[in-house]
Order: C-alpha cells, then structure tokens, then sequence
C-alpha cells in the first residue's frame, strides 16, 4: 500500500519535474502553475530551465550541507595542513623554500605555481576552509531551527494501537475512562510529563532536555567556527628579540616579525612598549643534568601606551604578561656579545649589542655575525662564536656550560662589501662574504675588553662585554576566549543530549463491559499504555516504564487494591503483550 | 604583493618566527612539566628571513590631514628636539635605522634633498630606530646626513603616530605640514623624484 502510494508519488513528482511546462495542456487545467499563468505558453523553455537551475541549485547546496561532503572537507584540510608542514613554508621559513629551490630545481616550480610554499594563503586553501565553513554553517542553522522547534512542539497524538509500541502494557479498572484518564493524566503530570490529552487518550512526553542539549551542541559549534574567524581576522602574532636595556614598542617598526590577520592594520595594535631590565636564568650545576635550565623570568618594565605610567612585571615561562588582551610569552633566551669598532683614526664606527643565537644547549654555544657597514676605508663583517663557558677539547672551542662563567668569543674577520648599500635587505644574523676577503689574523678567544687588531689600517675590534637578550612571543587572539565558552558549551550539550532520552508515554482507555463473578454488569474501564524513546543511548527505559505503569495503575484504581496486589497486577500487566489488540 | 602589513623590514624577524612559535608552543607544553625549561630556537638555519615591503605614496589633502603628535626628544647628539619648535616649516620625518639596508641606498636621495630645500621652509629630521648612537653616527658620516635625527631605540616616536598615521615598516617618510598636519607619507625607500615632488605639492597647498 505504502510502496503503492509512494511509486505513485514519485511518477507524479517526476512527470511535474521533467515535463512540467507542459505545453500541450491548456494553461486552465493547470491551476496549480499559478505563478507563470501567463509565460507559460509564451516561454515553457524559459520556465524549464529556470526550474531546472533552482533545482540543480538546491540538490547542490543539499550536497555541500550534507554530513559526508563536511567530512570530506575536513580530511582535505587536513591533507593541506599536512602539506603545509611538509613543505618548507614562505612565510615561515623562507630561506628553507630557497633551500628546497636549490634542491629540487625541476620540482619547486611547478610546486609553487600550486601555491605549495604558501598553503595557508593559497586560494584553494581558502576555498576548502570557506566550503567547510558554508557546510557546517548551512547544516547547523537549520538543525538549530528544527531542533528548536522540535523542542517547543507539544507530544503527539497517541497512536491508535499502543500495543504495537515497544513498550506496552495494560490493566482493567472500575470506574469510566475519563475517570481512569484524569488520574493518569495528574500522575503523568507530577512525573513532570508535558501533557496533552484527547477525547480517549492521554499523550506525555518527557526529557526535552535531550533536545536543548542537542541545540547547545550545535549553536556552540556555529560560536567555535564564529570564534576561529575572529582570531583569523582581527587578531595578530609577532616576535621580538629584546636586549636587556633595550625597549621596543608594539608598532610593525619595532617588531621582528609580525603576522597580522586579514582584517588587522598597523593602526589596530595596541600601543604598548617593553624595556627588558634583567634577564635570569638558573641551571642545574652538578649530577647527569648539569647544565639544564632550572628556572628562567625576565624582569620588565612596560606601560600601555605612548608616554603613559611604566609598571614592573616579571615574564616567566607560563607566565606571560597580559597587556590590553596581548599576551606576551618568554620563548627563548641568548648572548648579546657587545662590540666596538674603530677606525685607524680611533673614531668609533660601531658600538651595540649584537644578539648571537644559540646552536646547542648543554653550553649555550651562540653563533653570529658583526656587520660594520660604516667603517672606514673598508666595510668590515664578522663571524664567529660566543662561549659563555669556554674550554679546548682537543684544540677545538667549546662551552662546556650555559652561564657565563669565562665567557669568551672568537671571530674570523672579513672587509670588503657587506652588500647592504645596494638596498636589498639581508638578515642580520648570516654574513654575505661573496664580495669580501678574509683578513689575515688568527681567530683566538677574545675575553671581555681584548680586542682584534686588523691589518691595513682597517681598525680595531674590541669584545668590550655582553648581555643577555629574550625572545618574545606576542600573540593577540580575540577569539580565544569565546572559542573556549564555546567549545565548553558544546561538550556540555553532547553530554547532555547523551544522558538525557526523550520518550514518550500514551494512555488510552476505553469502557469494558464485565462481568463480574457474579454476573451483574459493572462499569469498568479498560486502560492501556504504551511508551517509546527515541534515543535509549544510555538504556534503562524499561525499567522507567514498567515502575509508570505500575505507578498509573495504583492511581487509577485509587489505591483501592493492597500494595501487595497492586505489585502483582501490575507485574502481570507489565508482561502482557496486547498483540490482537489491533485486529 | 600585499604585504606591507609584514614591513618589519629588519630581518631581525628570523629568531622566533612561526617556527619558533610552534616550538615555543610545544616546548611551553613540556616546560609546564620538566620545571620551567625554555628551549632555543635556532634561526641559524634561516639565511633571508625577511619580508620586503613594497612602496607606497600618499598625500592627504588639506582639510583631511591628521593632526600629527606632538612628540619631542633627544637628537643623537644630545640636543633638544620637539614637533612644536618647527611650527611655520613642513617637517619631513623619516624613520630609519643604520642596520636597514633600503635606509641605506636612500640615504643619498635624502642628503641632497635637504640641501636643495636648504632655504625653504622644510625641516628634515630622521628618527632612527632599533639602533644604536655611535652607529647610527658612523652612518651619517658615511652619507654625509647633515639633519639631526632623534634617537630613538625604542621606537617611541613612532608610538606616537599610534593613533594618526603609523609607520608601517622601515623605512618610512613622514611629511608633516606647517600647522603640524600630516600631509603625506611614502612607505620603502624614497626616489628624489617622489619625495621632492610630494614636498613641493605640500608647500604650494594652502594649509
């Protein structure tokens, strides 16, 4: 019957569909194309295609909205990311794609035409992301829609058989239906049960808070995707590598590196600066870790804006500074070997800390470069090493531990053009020496005030000392916090929706003519109940259903019957099973 | 292309980068166990890590020009200097540093601009960044720059600007008019050409 109908339906929706304009019928017989009476004879391939667009458009969207496009999108972000890990990254680490250019001239590219070196921006990427995006977004809002809905809608009308429901039971009682209904209905109603009653039957639902649950879930999951977009777009990350005596203001002119979202402009960072007064670190001095770090800070002085109160603070690991909703992280720390340059006329060309970058832990070995681009007649570079603890092992120099406990640092010298003058930026940690010469003197440990002494009247070189410098991690995230309420929320709903069940509860009853042991007709009343969940993820509905109706039927009978009777009955009622109730 | 955003010109950036980010990320992890450890990011490894930033000139038309800050400082040699005391000449402000190598191919545009508005109503005054005095001195003897510069390590002046017109990376010119409005900014190196035109477009401009 059913398949009868619905192959009757689907002929029916498919001839509406494919031949809907229908040319050849008088445009009276079709009272229902109530919306193109006129055009329908003057343009029916008009009228299809527009049809045929809307409809492609709307099993398009019913795709990308669908649970396995979202999954499949999520798999390809993840791939992507993936390849953005993989593959040397241009923003990140642009001298590894430089790298990987010399290595895989053929390959590289042919890569980057696929934006392989920039995945993150790339617009394939984008799309992913902004498909993703429309997938959850165009499923979850309409499920919220429904699942409110759903939440507010009233029970439905009892089923004519309950005992075709999985749950059923049945008793006979004295007294009229509406009598037996009454009763049922007031238990039902103390139980908590949303009501709604009939002519015959009685119809409770309970556990709407499965439903909310459920409607959590899905609008905190729309205020995470809500909560990622705003991180990506208005908040920012940079780094800062701050000498201590130094100070640096939170404009794109102070900072190292500085990876704004979309929406971020060098307007919108807050205005704050830092001035790194001490650096501390502690190190285990003896047993197999000597020489790891046992506690780090850095002591601070920072105001909030331009000429405003300057306040002390100290930025440990895990204790970051919060300024304005910024968060500043202590990320790493190193050697400043402070050098001076003169000339051979003794003026001085150079004199500043230059931060040299560790290159192994257990001695805090630091490697650097010294670029002198105003000496004169020549400009001079430097490379080499600084060693806070400096030893020989084998007529080799090493540290043989973090602290400075003999520091000392040792350079090669170079002079010639440091290619700085030419306008292309270099960094300031690597030594162009393509067109430099190396100087004839003997690289040897340099302790703090001996100099290098170099030929040709060249100038002079002194290690005058050192300090310490931090690297600072400054991040700004305005969606972190609703991203965290949300992702709660959402955690709390799907607990919810999993320990809360819907179900539902229905009580017909109806007169039954008895008679009685003793012949005479009494009125009495025949009750059947029926229940059903939706969901039974956490089981145990039976058991709820069997006590309701023991329960109901106590209520029913008035409590006339002895507890003890009524616990038999009821057992017995709980058993039987109204299988030819329906025929 | 559009990356002026990332202008800190100063190749500087290569310590913690985005690398160093996820290593802090995953070393503060572990750090929260073992103690307090940090670990070293190793921007050795990172020969040109840098972002250039691309050109860009702007002028703003009388009447829509933001007020400018009234900062004042120290010059590297130790005088005075504050916005309010050039009142009545259009001030060119560049930002600058010894170490910034597109500071150092314009540094010659700027000497001889400075000499040919010598007796005009301009005032130029660098304001140098992330340096240090004897260097950025050493600098100016290089490039023969006669005009005084602010020194300013910490970038303070440009704080200034915070709420105006921010310089968004190294170098950057600011022109400032001669009621204290600004009038015109050029982001990357300045051309003798740009800089002399926007100066003299500025000048002719009732203000």
């Amino acid at each position: 019957m059913t398949q009868d109908l619905a192959g009757r339906q689907t002929t029916a929706g498919a001839s509406a569909a494919g031949e809907a304009p229908a040319a050849e019928v008088p445009a009276a017989e079709v009272p229902a194309a109530g919306d193109a009476p006129v055009a329908a004879d003057a343009t029916p391939e008009r009228a299809s295609r527009r049809f045929g667009l809307l409809s492609w458009l709307r099993w398009g969207w019913r795709q990308l909205t669908s649970m396995r496009t979202a999954l499949v999108l999520l798999f390809l972000l993840a791939l992507a990311s993936i390849l953005g890990s993989v593959l040397p990254q241009e923003g990140i680490d642009p001298a590894a794609v430089s790298q990987y250019y010399a290595a895989h001239p053929a390959l590289a590219p042919f890569l980057a035409r696929l934006s392989g070196f920039d995945v993150f921006g790339a617009p394939w990427f984008a799309a992913i992301y902004l498909l993703l995006f429309a997938s959850l977004a165009g499923c979850v809002l309409p499920r919220t829609y429904r699942l409110a809905r759903s939440a507010r809608q009233p029970p439905p009308k009892a089923p004519r058989y309950l005992g075709r429901l999985p749950q059923a039971a049945g008793f006979r009682a004295s007294g009229g239906p509406d009598q037996a209904l009454h009763a049922a209905a007031a238990l039902l109603r103390r139980r908590r049960f949303r009501i709604r009653t009939g002519d015959d039957w009685v119809s409770a639902e309970k556990g709407y808070l499965h439903e909310v649950g459920n409607l959590l879930f899905h609008v905190a999951l729309l205020g995470l995707l809500v909560s990622v977009a705003l991180g990506g777009l208005f908040g920012y990350k940079a780094n800062k590598l701050l000498v201590e005596g130094q100070t640096f203001a939170n404009t794109p002119v102070g900072l190292d590196a500085f990876h704004p979202g979309r929406l971020v402009s060098a307007g919108d960072l807050q205005p704050f600066s830092i001035t790194l007064s001490k650096f501390t670190a502690r190190y285990i001095t003896s047993g197999a870790q000597r020489g790891q770090p046992s506690w780090y800070g850095a002591s601070i002085r920072y105001n909030s804006r331009y000429n405003g109160p300057l306040r002390s603070y100290d930025v440990q690991v895990n204790h970051p500074l919060i300024v304005d909703g910024v968060e500043v992280f202590l990320i790493g720390h190193g050697y400043a070997p402070v050098f001076k340059v003169t000339d051979a006329s003794g003026a001085v060309r150079f004199d500043q800390a230059v931060p040299f970058i560790p290159v192994e832990q257990s001695g805090l070995t630091s490697a650097g470069v010294v670029k002198v681009p105003d000496s004169q007649p020549r400009q001079l570079g430097f490379a080499g090493v600084f060693l806070p603890t400096q030893i020989d092992v084998a007529g080799r120099l090493a540290s043989a531990f973090p602290a400075p406990d003999y520091p000392r640092v040792s350079l090669v010298s170079y002079a010639g053009n440091l290619g700085l003058n030419s306008g292309q930026p270099q960094s300031v940690y690597t030594l162009n020496t393509s067109h430099m010469r190396r100087l004839a003197v003997t690289p040897r440990p340099l302790a703090p005030g001996q100099s290098i002494v170099l030929p040709n009247r060249l100038g002079k070189l002194t290690f005058t000392g050192y300090r310490q410098w931090v690297s600072l991690a400054i991040t700004y995230d305005p969606g972190q916090l609703p991203a965290l309420i949300s992702a709660l929320t959402a955690l709390a709903g799907l607990v919810l929706s999993f320990l809360v069940r819907r179900r539902r509860l229905f009580v017909r009853a109806f007169p039954a003519s008895e008679a009685g042991e003793d012949g005479a007709g009494r009125t009495a009343t025949s009750v059947e109940i029926g229940g059903l969940t939706r969901s039974d993820a956490a089981g145990g509905f039976e058991t709820e259903f069997a006590e309701l109706a023991s329960d109901i039927m106590q209520q029913v009978r008035g409590g006339a019957a002895a507890p003890g009777q009524a616990a038999a009955d009821a057992a017995a009622v709980g058993a039987r099973r109204f299988s030819s109730q329906g025929e | 292309m559009t990356r002026l955003h990332r202008s800190a010109h100063r190749a500087a950036g290569v310590v913690p980068a985005m690398r160093g980010l996820l290593a802090a990320a995953a070393v503060l992890a572990a750090a929260s166990c073992s103690g307090g450890a940090i670990a070293q990011s190793t921007p050795l490894s990172n020969p040109q890590s840098f972002v250039s930033g691309s050109y860009s000139s702007t002028y703003y038309a009388p009447g829509s020009r933001p007020a400018a800050p009234r900062f004042r400082g120290t010059t590297l040699t130790g005088a005075k200097f504050s916005l309010a005391a050039q009142r009545g000449r259009l001030v060119v402000l560049n930002f600058w540093g010894s170490w910034c190598a597109p500071c150092r191919r314009e540094a010659p545009v700027l000497a001889a601009l400075a000499t040919h508005f010598k007796s005009s109503p301009v005032a130029f005054v660098g304001d140098d960044v992330q340096d240090s005095p004897p260097s950025a001195q050493a600098f100016e003897r290089t490039f023969g720059i006669s005009y005084p510069s602010l020194n300013d390590p910490g970038e303070q002046v440009a704080l200034a600007f915070h709420g105006a017109v921010p310089p968004v990376g190294i170098p950057t010119a600011l022109l400032i008019d001669r009621t204290g409005h600004i009038a015109g900014r050029i982001v990357g190196e300045v051309s003798y050409r740009g800089l002399r035109t926007l100066i003299t477009r500025i000048l002719a401009a009732p203000s």
